[in-house]
Order: structure tokens, then sequence, then C-alpha cells
């Protein structure tokens, strides 16, 4: 394996003329960017940072970095950026007080869930509970509320019977809360769904 | 006495597997064309579904791309000519803390950076045949011409 990237890696200096070009693209949604940090893969230090949307440097020397726009009409780059997977989705359920049954006001986040599931859905069950009762009771109770769930959308004929189910139990509240404490937001079922 | 002996012997194979054994890192959502996983000396077909781990590579043929997403949320498109390897990856599902390192020996990659980056300064990076990138903010492409 190592002497196989040696290997590639020659090759690359032989042929001499490898370039490497980075370009930043504008954050998904349209709102600023984030940046591109440009380090030494030997010493760590860094080179630079390409830290404006749609400006572009190239990478494959060792100087300091000399950034500039792309050509935004005609990107060298295609529709990569376009084909990176869409974002994950995470739909949130919420639950009567030590029971597993959703509340009204989540019926039409089912239903949308239940739309956007697919063959291809790779879907995470993680129930929660508020701080009433003891702990113990709330991780067995979180876990009957995400198996619950789960039952609701195999029932439906959706491909989620192997998708992962976690009960977090009182562990990860919405709202913090005292001990003991009655709270709506922190009973729920979150379902993240990757395309 | 000896099934004891054996049982226990048994059980702490089965306690140390967990360490060893491969855990998802990510799974493939989108193909198109001529695209492949290599995993050790196994060289399988790429297709939505399929579940990564540490050390495959994903490997492209002139017509092929290859979207995936990581469970941190990061998300990959691999561009056509290529070869990825997913040399590292960490990532603590409850505390978000996690490293990884990804490298483009040839070919394109679009990246969009997920929860590692967002929680660990510098922890996601691409490395390329001379230079490292950090990402340190969402989105952005790299190409190695050779």
């Amino acid at each position: 394996m190592r002497l196989g990237l040696t290997v590639v890696a020659t090759a690359a200096l032989v042929a001499g003329c490898a370039s490497q070009t980075v370009a930043l693209l504008p954050n998904e949604g349209g709102k600023g960017a984030g940046a591109v940090a440009v380090l030494d893969p030997e010493t760590g230090a860094e080179r630079g940072e390409i830290a404006t949307a749609d400006t572009e440097a190239s990478v494959a020397g060792k100087g300091a970095l000399k950034a500039k726009a792309v050509n935004a009409k005609k990107p060298w780059f295609g529709d990569l950026a376009a084909r990176v997977p869409y974002p994950p989705q995470t739909y949130v359920l919420y639950f009567y007080e030590g029971t597993s049954d959703i509340t009204t006001e989540s019926e039409p986040i089912l239903a949308a869930l239940k739309a956007a599931v697919n063959a291809n859905s790779e879907v995470q069950i993680t129930g929660h509970t508020d701080t009433v009762g003891s702990a113990d009771a709330n991780d067995r109770l979180s876990l009957k509320r995400a198996e619950d769930i789960r039952a609701l959308l195999v029932t439906d004929g959706l491909p989620v019977g192997n998708s992962k189910v976690t009960g977090r139990g009182e562990r990860e509240l919405m709202v913090k809360t005292p001990d003991n404490t009655d709270e709506q937001a922190n009973r729920r079922v979150e379902i993240v769904l990757r395309y | 006495m000896r099934e004891a002996w054996l049982a226990g012997l048994l059980m702490a194979a089965a306690l140390s597997t967990p360490g060893m054994a491969w855990a998802e890192i990510g799974r493939i959502k989108t193909v198109v064309g001529s695209a492949s996983v290599v995993r050790g000396k196994a060289v399988t077909p790429a297709a939505p579904g399929v579940l990564l781990q540490v050390s495959d590579v994903l490997q492209t043929g002139k017509d092929g791309r290859i979207g995936l997403t990581f469970i941190d949320n990061s998300r990959f498109s691999v561009g056509p000519n290529s070869r990825v390897a997913l040399t590292q990856f960490e990532f603590d599902d409850t505390t978000h803390k996690g490293s990884s390192l990804t490298t483009i020996d040839r070919g394109s990659l679009g990246v969009v950076s997920g929860q590692i980056a967002k929680e660990n300064k510098d922890a996601m990076r691409v490395r390329t045949p001379t230079s490292l990138l950090a990402a340190r903010g969402t989105k952005f492409v790299v190409e190695v011409k050779q």
C-alpha cells in the first residue's frame, strides 16, 4: 500500500508537471464562505489561507499562496461542487409526558418524513426524554420512543427496518432543566436522513 | 473446566474485536459511470448504499463519479479519473470530537465539511501529492493533474 503510494508520488515528480489547484466556494445557502488553509505536509507550517469565495490558488509549489478569482463562467471544476450529496435532513417529533405517543403538532412532521424516505435513505433514529423519572426508566422510554417510530415507518412499508436506533435518555436535553421537570421540548425523537 | 477456559478465551476474542472490526464511516450516495471501491486487494463496483470504512480507496474512470456522505455529515463528490483514499477517520457521535485525513493522488474532489471541521480546528485534512489542506469552513474543490 505504502509502496504503491510512493510509486505514484515518484511518478508525479518524474513527470514534473503535476498541477494542484484548490478553489473555495460560497457556503451552501449562498452566505459567505469558510476557508481552506494550506499547510506544509512535513512541518505543518501554514503557507497561507484561501478565505474568499470563488477564489483559487495553486498549491503545488512551496512559497506563499497566490489566490486569484475563479473563472465563474467556465470553472475548471465543472459541476463537481453541484454533485456533492444533499445535506442530511433532521426531523423532530415530540411526545406526550411518559408515553411514546407523538403530539398532534408532530403529525405533519411525521407525514413529511414518510414522504422523504426512500429505498436509498440512510436513517438514524434517536430517542430522548425530559428529566421526569429515573435515569434508567428514561433510557428505556427514550429507546422505546425511537423503536416505536421505526416500527411506525416499517408498518407503512418504508425501508427502515435496518436503521440505527438509539435511546439517549435524559442525557441530551434540548432545553436545560433541573431534575424531575416536565418539558415538552425534551421529549422527542430525532430522525436524521442522509440521502 | 476446559470448556470454561475456552469460553473465556472466546469471550476475550469477541470483546477485543470491536476495536479492530470495521466501523462504518460513511456511505456512497450516488454513482455515475465506472467507479469502484478498493479495499485491500478487493475491488468492488461502487453503488449507492455501499458502506465505507477507513482505508477504502475510491477510484473512478474517465466517465466515473461518486457522491458520498460521512457520519459527521461531511460530504464528498469525486470527479472522473480520480483516486481518493479515506486514509484516516475518527468521529465520536456523542461529543463530536474527531479527525479525518483524505488523500487525493489524482483527479478531482469536491468537499463540504461537517461536524469534525466545525468542532475541531484543522482536524479535517486533505492531502495532495505535495501539500496538506485543512478545512476551516464549508465548501471547496481540489484538482490534481499529472
